[in-house]
């Protein structure tokens, strides 16, 4: 390991701030570690987020004042951003050999402002910061953190009760990205999504990555001039293309094919990963371009993202009494559509809430092919467990309600595969003593 | 007989509220009383059939909306549809769109809509998002509880031709004026999600009733019963949430 090549070996240069706000910043850390320290001893879960919150509620500027000097790569998109994080993280990671000390990431998934300042934090000195980005921080993160590789997964409809316009979004990245010009981050972007692309356009230099996408319901239109998109048959599979304006499928740098990631050069790797299913090779894709062009070698790439087994308890096989049950995260109809077909147990647990972190409407329910269930059991739990029973009952799909999370996993002789909404699953992780 | 044809009319544009729903749920009502029933999905592009009974519309982004309006001009037989009696039931951003005008982007231009309801929509002083609760007379006159889930910016009012579909208890429906909804001949248009028709089974049973012109045998569902107890309970206890 360890065979650096420059890049990687440059380091940041972590400029102090200026000695006021440097003042505040040490008082606001050691205020933010010492009510995470309380949350701990409380049993509330690691106190990442008390710590964020309080830390940038006495310090307003430490997200900026944190990130500052760093090598950023950050990564961002409605799915798949806590998984990609941790398989980019672990790829730089093993490129940095004995020098890992200088990597922080903020695993625990808080992408918030304050969940990555609350990362940061408790790494001063580390130069190199590989940070899931909440779609909303990406263009502030453009602007205080300069970073130097942005990668964008995908762009779906989720709690639109908050975001409303997924649209206007990606405005705000190209605006962002247009400000930053040639001093703005290299983007490794999924050409498979339309509004990605455009998001990217402002860009002065794009790593297209095609991808396996599964999910095409939200690139009906072109974000760019509102015509109707359409698909035009190509070699492997359909571009999307736009008639009424320039904007088309880029012409891909990586490539995913099945289980094979093919490179720029034309080499074709298969990536050994240990997270299941062919999204995930796609986010894999992704990482490793991300990799390579932060200077990572394709080995070190490849051996650092074999060994993430379950970011922030994704895909986490673990026990509740007898009960072995693997633990599947969705957060909206293009997360369930990965997520549905990986859960082949009989019966499977489905656990949905609806509080501000899940989306307040549960009427994506009903984007949701549950169809497919159709000869199997579900149990059915969480607050809006009647929801879904409703949703199954015109799905014909048998089932039965045990809204308490717990009494539902039951004590089970199989293993079962639980896909929980994200409230559903903090409670599942801290319960298995996850998180 | 000839198969009751659902007819769910550009889905990938106006169905980002799981709108989808509205289609299923009348589909599998017929099926259960043992009526036949087909489900047409129509996208932009596909002649809209002229022999559907109900025809559904959906929420949507303003981009998605101007393109549903020209599609649906451009083809034409929506309006012979409900010229002849057909049942157009149309949500949120549908509901907009089957009305007189209404109003996009950040400079609200003006939008013709399919002139079919006599409303206009213009941008709401507050975006609409949360649970609402309203009360539907029913044709009957005995009363209805509508639960949803209600997300939009725009504003509608009515105009003489169309009348309120249901009084607000809780939420803002139309423009926070205590209405919510309108309804025109067999044109129904309303603002909550839900979908609504998965929520309120009697809203989707009079759609049915209106589209085939007799009375339908009720569905007795607890597990249904149980969801819209819950719901109302939740947001007579916690408001929009
Ligand atoms: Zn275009």
């Amino acid at each position: 390991m360890g065979d650096m090549t420059r890049a990687l070996s440059t380091r940041g240069v972590l400029v102090p701030p200026s000695l006021p706000n440097r003042i505040r910043l040490g008082a606001a850390i050691l205020a933010g570690n010492l009510a995470a320290f309380g949350s701990r001893l409380a049993g509330k879960g690691s106190g990442a987020s008390v710590r964020g919150q309080i830390l940038t509620r006495l310090a307003p500027s430490a997200f900026a004042d944190l990130l500052r000097g760093r090598r950023v790569l950050a990564v961002s998109g409605t799915n798949g951003k806590t998984t990609t994080t941790h398989l980019l993280a672990a790829a730089v990671r093993t490129g940095l050999g004995a020098d890992r000390a200088r990597l922080v990431t903020n695993a625990d998934g808080a992408n918030l402002g304050y969940g990555i300042a609350s990362a940061l934090s408790q790494a001063r000195k580390a130069d190199i910061a590989v940070l899931e980005t909440d779609e909303r921080v990406v263009s502030s993160m453009i602007e205080h953190a300069r970073p130097e590789i942005l990668v964008l997964l995908n762009f779906s409809r989720d709690q639109l009760d908050r975001h409303h316009e997924i649209k206007a979004l990606g405005r705000s990245w190209r605006v962002a990205l247009e400000a930053a010009g040639a001093d703005g981050p290299t983007i490794v972007a999924n050409a498979c999504d339309p509004l990605v692309t455009w998001s990217a356009g402002t860009a002065a230099k794009v790593i297209w990555v095609e991808t396996d996408t599964v999910w095409h319901a939200d690139g009906a239109l072109c974000p760019a001039c509102g015509s109707l998109l359409v698909r035009v048959p190509a070699e492997g599979r359909d571009r999307w293309d736009c008639p009424g304006c320039e904007l088309a499928q880029p012409s891909a740098d990586y490539r995913v094919v099945g289980k094979t990631i093919i490179l720029p050069s034309g080499e074709q790797v298969q990536p050994d990963l240990q997270v299941p299913g062919s999204f995930n090779i796609s986010n894999a894709a992704c990482a490793l371009a991300a990799a390579l062009e932060f200077g990572v070698g394709l080995e070190d790439a490849l051996a650092g993202m074999h060994t993430v087994t379950s970011p922030a308890g994704r895909f986490a096989t673990t026990s509740f009494g007898s009960t072995t049950a693997r633990l599947l995260l969705a957060k909206n109809p293009a997360g369930w559509a990965e997520a549905l077909p990986l859960a082949g147990s009989d019966p499977v647990i489905l656990a949905i809430d609806a509080v501000a972190a899940d989306g307040k409407d549960v009427s994506w329910l009903w984007d949701v092919d549950y169809e497919q269930l159709a000869g199997r059991h579900v149990v059915c739990t969480g607050p809006r467990a009647q929801d879904l029973a409703v949703r199954l009952s015109y799905a014909g799909v048998e089932h039965e309600i045990e809204p308490d999370l717990r009494a539902a996993l039951g004590e089970r002789h199989a293993a079962v595969d639980v896909i929980a909404t994200y409230t559903p699953f903090q409670a599942l992780l801290k319960m298995a003593g996850l998180r | 007989m000839t198969p009751v044809k659902i007819v769910l009319v550009y889905q990938s544009l106006l169905g980002i509220y799981g709108d989808r729903g509205n289609a299923m749920v009348l589909r599998q009502r017929l099926l259960r009383r043992g009526i036949d029933a087909t489900l047409e999905i129509i996208e932009p592009g596909d002649a809209v059939p002229s022999d559907g009974a109900v025809y559904l519309l959906g929420g949507g982004e303003d981009a998605a909306q101007v393109s549903a309006v020209k599609g649906l001009k451009a083809d034409g037989r929506i309006f012979g549809a409900v010229e002849r009696g057909a049942v157009l039931f149309a949500v949120c951003a549908g509901l907009q769109i089957v009305g007189n005008t209404f109003t996009v982007g950040d400079h609200d231009e003006v939008i013709e809509g399919l002139g079919l309801l006599d409303v206009d929509t213009r941008r709401g002083d507050v975006r609409a998002v949360g649970e609402i609760l309203t009360h539907w007379t029913k044709p009957d006159g005995t009363e209805s509880l509508i639960t949803g889930f209600e997300n939009h910016g725009g504003f509608t009012t009515l105009g003489p031709a169309a009348k309120p579909l249901a009084r607000v208890e809780i939420g803002i429906g139309n423009a926070n004026d205590g209405v919510d909804g309108a309804v025109q001949g067999t044109v129904i248009g309303t603002y909550p999600h839900g979908p609504v028709l998965a929520r309120n089974p009697e809203l989707a049973d009079h759609l049915l009733e209106l589209a085939l012109g007799r009375e339908l045998k009720p569905l007795p569902d607890a597990e249904l019963d149980e969801l819209r107890r819950q719901r109302i309970a939740h947001v007579r206890k916690y408001g929009r949430g």
